[in-house]
């Protein structure tokens, strides 16, 4: 089984960039060889070819929800509208192609959604908040046991 | 009594963007555009080595994000004077055109196409006269009945499923919807075939830029080698594989989206080649060097400038003059150190955030005073829409070939007069008219590429790479067409590092506030005078603003932080 860890998110924007911190992170992890890291960026529909090559897909995002930052959840979408509340446009793409691949194939990958509260994302940098940095290690533990 | 109505994503950081129009007897009096976009970006590369700003810059934004590292990399050279080598320059405009084929397809389709296809209409449709109905629009093969009746099948079941998702954000039933169940039906098939489509264009970008999203540019060329015989290089298994996506691509616009815009254009005409025509000056860049990127008259876009809709002349546009390009912030939450009427050429550009804005959540902003965190660009103080239909605009005033013919061909098919290109459907057309460009000048280039190879390997000059060659001091600006409209960024360099970096988007252009004299840009003055048939669900103003393809064509949905659809609307 082929699985791909896609970090995604705007790495100019603060905390809303961690889904790339964590895939910047687990490239320095050894990790099984049938699993396959990809930094999305801000990809959007430009990720949609990717994403059918593999059988399970573990994302991974920023969310600004209620929780305190740094809170790691775990979900497992059976919808769009199961994804939490959207950090920025770049979901859009993806949870446009969820859908479809839903409505055009019927086959979809299983797809498991690793969210990270997060502080800041409206002003532009490059670093992440403490609270979210320090939820990094805790990810990458969390991604290892899943695979 | 005037009702003024609030169309605003609410929880959208990139690309938000955010409407208020005063509504008066059923017709739009006054509207005000406010949006966020990243600025600030100087912050991010300033003291970087300018070799590396394009991955930077590439990060600005998911939609058009080759065109910002592109735009970054011309910037650098020009500030630097390198000319790359031929074979790099059209690695670039295959590049280009990919990225506005697939950006002008997934716009039309997935962002604006339901502001005119009506979902669940479709569901109603006849499959054999939907059949029939496609097979003389064009050869596209996937026209039979059965095909059609899946397609509503399966769509029927998907809406069934309470799931709406990507059909959620319509104002299914609207009476403005014209299009027969029918021709809604096509419609449909052709959005689900044109997100299967996109994946494939797309990996054009993957060769040539090692990865997709964000491609790898570099300063001096392009950072791949082409050699036909090497397992490791791009070779000519790769090549064809390239060849054979820009033919797909060719066909797929040719045969699906040109007629798909036609058909819509036919329907909607009396009405909307008449509303939302907006300003009336267009700005063009221009883009497509078959030269080196200095010969401008070897664009397949030319540069220029059209004003008051006068298509008999072609202004020139030099974009290093002090004199001609400004920005200014006196609707804009920001300040700056010559204060608030002073606009600055973005050589000297300043961005020094100063929100007065209402705080969160609030009912309407201050239009009075500052209302945007977009700037307000001027050319020699005149606003200016740029975009394709700028573009198509200033090609047919210089009666540059092919663009001529075809706008000609295409008026005289639908039996509207040039005036009918200044408005809501023009744009939209010329979009759709300029996407079948760029798959042709696609091919194009990717001939003159395997042309020049025979003779010319070279995709990268070395020469002014290290920078004890460079000069102390250095400035310089990148021009490109982005597929949304004219882009500059603007770099000066110090000592080898960015001393300044400035960004001018297309959105700023179209999008921004008023200026002090109360003169509007593109986005606020193409709503006046648009009927609004209900201001509860503003189907009106979505096409208007969806037709500029605003930096995120969805931002102007509403929702709520659940992603539920809401509106806000009050007396006034």
């Amino acid at each position: 089984m082929e699985t791909l860890i896609l970090g995604v998110g705007n790495l100019l924007l603060e905390d809303e960039g961690v889904g790339i911190h964590v895939i910047r992170a687990l490239e320095k992890e050894p990790l099984p060889p049938n699993v396959h890291l990809m930094d999305g960026g801000t990809g959007g529909f430009h990720l949609i070819s990717w994403l059918e090559k593999y059988d399970r897909i573990i994302m991974i995002d920023a969310t600004l929800d209620d929780n305190a930052p740094g809170t790691i959840r775990v979900i497992s979408p059976q919808y769009a509208s199961d994804f939490p509340p959207l950090m920025s446009a770049h979901e859009i793409g993806l949870k446009d192609m969820i859908e479809v691949m839903q409505l055009s194939s019927g086959k979809l990958p299983d797809i498991l959604l690793i969210v990270i509260s997060v502080l800041n994302i409206s002003n532009v940098g490059m670093n992440l908040s403490p609270s979210v940095e320090a939820a990094i290690p805790e990810v990458i533990q969390m991604l290892k046991t899943l695979v | 009594m005037s009702k003024r109505i609030v169309v605003d994503p609410i929880t959208r950081i990139e690309g938000h963007l955010r409407i208020e129009a005063e509504i008066e007897n059923g017709v739009i009096k006054d509207a005000f555009s406010s949006g966020t976009m990243v600025r600030g970006i100087e912050k991010i590369v300033r003291e970087r080595d300018p070799r590396d700003v394009w991955a930077f810059v590439g990060r600005v934004c998911g939609v058009c994000t080759s065109t910002h590292s592109l735009c970054s990399v011309r910037a650098v050279e020009n500030a630097l004077e390198i000319v790359i080598p031929p074979n790099a320059e059209m690695v670039r405009n295959i590049m280009a055109n990919v990225l506005f084929m697939h950006d002008h397809v997934v716009h039309f389709y997935h962002l604006h196409a339901f502001d005119w296809v009506d979902v669940v209409s479709a569901l109603k449709a006849d499959p054999s006269a939907a059949s029939a109905a496609a097979s003389k629009l064009s050869d596209w093969p996937k026209s039979s009945t059965g095909y059609f009746k899946g397609i509503q099948d399966r769509v029927k079941k998907f809406v069934e499923s309470g799931q709406l998702g990507i059909f959620a954000n319509g104002y299914w039933g609207h009476p403005a919807y014209k299009l027969s169940p029918e021709q809604n039906l096509i419609a449909v098939a052709h959005y689900l075939e044109a997100l299967e489509w996109q994946k494939e264009i797309v990996k054009v970008h993957a060769v040539f830029g090692g990865k997709n999203p964000h491609p790898n540019y570099v300063v001096g060329g392009m950072p791949c080698s082409i050699n036909l015989d090497e397992a490791n290089a791009i070779n000519a298994e790769r090549l064809a594989f390239v060849k054979e996506k820009l033919l797909e691509a060719k066909t797929f616009i040719n045969q699906v989206y040109v007629p798909d815009i036609l058909m819509i254009a036919n329907v909607y005409k009396n009405d909307w080649s008449k509303i939302g025509g907006g300003i009336r000056n267009y700005l063009a860049y221009g883009d497509f060097p078959m030269g080196s990127y200095g010969e401008t008259e070897t664009y397949k876009m030319p540069r220029g400038i059209i004003l008051d809709r006068d298509l008999s002349k072609v202004h020139p546009v030099d974009a290093n003059s002090p004199e001609e390009i400004k920005e200014y912030i006196y609707h804009s939450w920001y300040t700056y150190s010559k204060g608030n009427s002073e606009g600055l050429h973005p050589y000297e550009g300043e961005t020094e955030l100063n929100y007065t804005g209402p705080k969160p959540p609030y009912d309407y902003l201050d239009v009075n005073d500052k209302y945007s965190w977009i700037k307000t660009p001027r050319w020699k103080e005149q606003p200016m829409e740029v975009g394709p239909l700028a573009r198509m605009l200033v090609a047919y005033a210089a009666g540059k070939q092919p663009q001529k013919d075809l706008i000609d061909s295409v008026l005289n098919e639908l039996e509207l007069s040039a005036d009918a290109l200044f408005s809501t459907l023009g744009r939209t057309a010329a979009r759709a008219l300029e996407s079948k460009l760029n798959a042709d000048w696609a091919l194009e280039c990717f001939e003159r590429l395997m042309d020049n190879l025979q003779g010319d390997s070279r995709m990268f000059d070395p020469e002014k790479w290290k920078d004890e060659q460079w000069a102390n001091k250095s400035h310089g600006v990148g021009l490109t067409e982005a597929p949304r409209g004219a882009l500059a960024h603007f770099i000066v360099i110090d000592n080898k590092r960015v001393k300044n970096y400035q960004m001018v988007v297309p959105t700023t252009w179209n999008a921004s506030p008023r200026d002090e004299k109360g003169i509007l840009s593109a986005y606020e003055s193409s709503l006046i005078g648009t009927p609004v048939h209900d201001p509860n669900i503003p189907l009106e103003i979505l096409r208007t603003i969806h037709s500029f393809d605003p930096c995120l064509a969805c931002a102007v949905h509403l929702y709520d932080p659940n992603g539920k659809y809401v509106h806000a609307v009050d007396t006034f």
